[in-house]
């Protein structure tokens, strides 16, 4: 390796390591054409799926597998409401649903659609004692089952854990990811910003209707800005002659921006009520008239929190398993970021297949009884 | 107040004083020419982007602790304020002018969808009381104990019924 040519400077590259660079920039500039080409094939989605019910805008997924399931009860995966849910099946490898299915579960995906303007009276009660209830009871009826599982991620977790309180009788297990539950933590950034004194959630559901998309995914954004606005950029760079990564990043990618509004009174009553006055875990929250108690929460519960996370720090969520009424209850912290603990090569090596056994564990097997083919009514 | 608000400039001047030292340590392996960072070559790429590195964590973690500083804090607010009390004026004039070609406005849906959830809020109610009640005559009518024949039925999963193709969100609970 030959020195720099200022050696006071020893951070400037050599001429042979300018010249190294600038063939590597060239290299990849004759590459667009190929990374244009992959952004333009790249497909979300890691399983077939077919839409077995709809209300409204909603849509409730049911993944299709060859083989037939081996428990009986079925699961049901909520995903947040400020993002699609094709999160946890975004490629092969990076599918937190087809550990399920491989497990033998008979799984399904709640899409809550897109609101509209005219969605924007739509509170958390709709959302959990309406549509999340009668999707439960789709699934239930579908697979002829009393009870099925459910796994919540990030909001969709603190939904299922109102819902579960609100109606344990249909729970019997639940899998918490990265779900907080208590907000009374202002120690990490979108605490701070979601202060009452900081942000008037009223005026902003009063100006806007629903709370924006662009909002929302600038909020996202700028709190890891570095990361997210540069680091990213530059190692996209680095590997632009390697396909397999351009696959995953523009999946990756296509997920991120496809940020959706959220119903604008459910948004209000969610910061309001859960994230500003951290009702939840205080036991003061009501939904449709009835109170939350999340000691009604007496079935399993998995609680999956990743070491890194800075949108739903643990602190938010370990809370969950002292605040229910079970007996049995499992908690993980796993080395990962928010989005990690879905799409990580290491969460899918390491964790799913824990979080499936622990499922297993608590399932029903299924009888020659109950034969419930994928799409099949009971 | 920490003393990031008391002199504003100070959180830029840390970050760069910061952002150099961490740059300059990362350089100091460099420096001799057998011992590069990460076992790369002393002046290559690898030595650049530990560099970089550096420089990203410097950087971010000042972002960090700005963006959740109280002057940010108060910038945000206000910035809100003005955006939302310049989107309000925009509504406000947007539905004067429909209103003034007679067309509705969105504050005109808005109330129509009001009224319409007051009456779906209304209709529920009274279908509940009315469910209710007739539970009660079933239950009278089999001669059973009431409770445990609803506690049971409930506990079943839901017959495909007519009745369910036409639920609405919030069709069980009271609001």
């Amino acid at each position: 390796m030959t020195p720099s040519a200022l050696p006071w400077m020893p951070w400037l590259p050599a001429p042979a390591d300018a010249q190294a660079m600038w063939d590597g920039f060239l290299r990849r500039l004759a590459h667009l054409p190929k990374v244009a080409d992959v952004a333009r094939k790249v497909r979300v989605g890691a399983t077939p799926k077919e839409v077995v019910h709809r209300i409204d805008k909603l849509r409730l997924l049911h993944y299709l597998n060859d083989e037939t399931p081996r428990f009986e009860t079925p699961l049901l995966v909520v995903f947040a409401l400020v993002n699609r849910p094709y999160i946890l099946d975004l490629r092969p490898g990076k599918s937190v649903v087809s550990h399920f299915i491989q497990g033998g579960f008979n799984t399904y995906n709640l899409d809550w659609g897109v609101p509209s303007d005219g969605d924007r009276f739509l509170d958390m009660n709709d959302y959990i004692n309406g549509y999340l209830d009668d999707m439960v009871d789709e699934v239930r009826q579908r697979c002829g089952v009393e009870q099925i599982n459910l796994l919540g991620y990030c909001m969709g977790g603190s939904m299922s854990a109102m819902y579960t309180a609100l109606h344990p009788h249909k729970v019997r297990n639940l899998i918490m990811l990265a779900a907080p539950v208590d907000w009374s933590s202002k120690d990490y950034l979108l605490g701070k910003w979601v202060d009452p004194g900081v942000f008037d959630v009223d005026q902003l559901i009063e100006v806007y209707g629903n709370a924006p998309a662009d909002l929302l995914q600038g909020s996202f954004l700028m709190l890891k800005p570095v990361s997210t606005l540069v680091e990213k950029y530059f190692s996209f760079y680095e590997n632009m002659e390697n396909e397999k990564f351009l696959e995953d990043f523009f999946a990756m990618e296509t997920w991120l921006n496809d940020n959706i509004p959220v119903a604008g009174e459910m948004f209000r009553q969610f910061v309001k009520y859960c994230m500003q006055q951290n009702r939840l875990i205080k036991g003061t929250l009501r939904i449709g008239g009835k109170p939350v108690n999340l000691r009604n929460v007496t079935c399993p519960v998995l609680n999956l929190t990743a070491q890194q996370d800075h949108l739903v720090p643990c602190g938010l969520s370990t809370p969950f398993n002292d605040a229910v009424g079970s007996a049995d209850r499992t908690a993980i912290n796993f080395p990962a970021g928010h989005i990690g603990l879905a799409v990580g090569s290491k969460a899918n090596r390491d964790l799913w297949p824990r979080a499936v056994a622990w499922l297993a564990e608590r399932s029903k097997p299924l009888t020659e009884r109950t034969i419930d083919q994928p799409g099949r009514r009971a | 107040m920490n003393e990031t608000a008391n002199n504003p400039a100070d959180p830029f001047s840390r970050f760069w004083m910061d952002m150099m030292s961490r740059m300059t340590s990362a350089a100091m392996p460099a420096a001799a020419p057998t011992a590069g960072p990460l076992g790369a070559s002393p002046l290559g790429e690898e030595y650049l982007r530990t560099m970089r590195q550096a420089f990203f964590d410097a950087w971010a973690k000042y972002c960090d602790e700005y963006l959740g500083s109280e002057p940010f804090l108060e910038i945000m607010r206000k910035s809100m304020e003005n955006a939302l009390a310049f989107k309000r004026q925009v509504n406000e004039f947007l539905a004067k002018s429909v209103h003034e070609a007679q067309m509705p406005s969105r504050e005109d849906t808005d109330s129509i969808m009001l009224v319409l959830r007051s009456m779906e809020e209304r209709v529920l109610d009274r279908l509940e009381k009315l469910s209710q009640r007739v539970e009660a005559l079933e239950a009278r009518g089999a001669g059973g104990p009431s409770t445990a024949a609803t506690a049971a039925a409930r506990s079943q999963p839901p017959a495909p019924d007519a009745t369910r193709g036409g639920k609405r969100p919030g069709k069980g609970g009271a609001r």
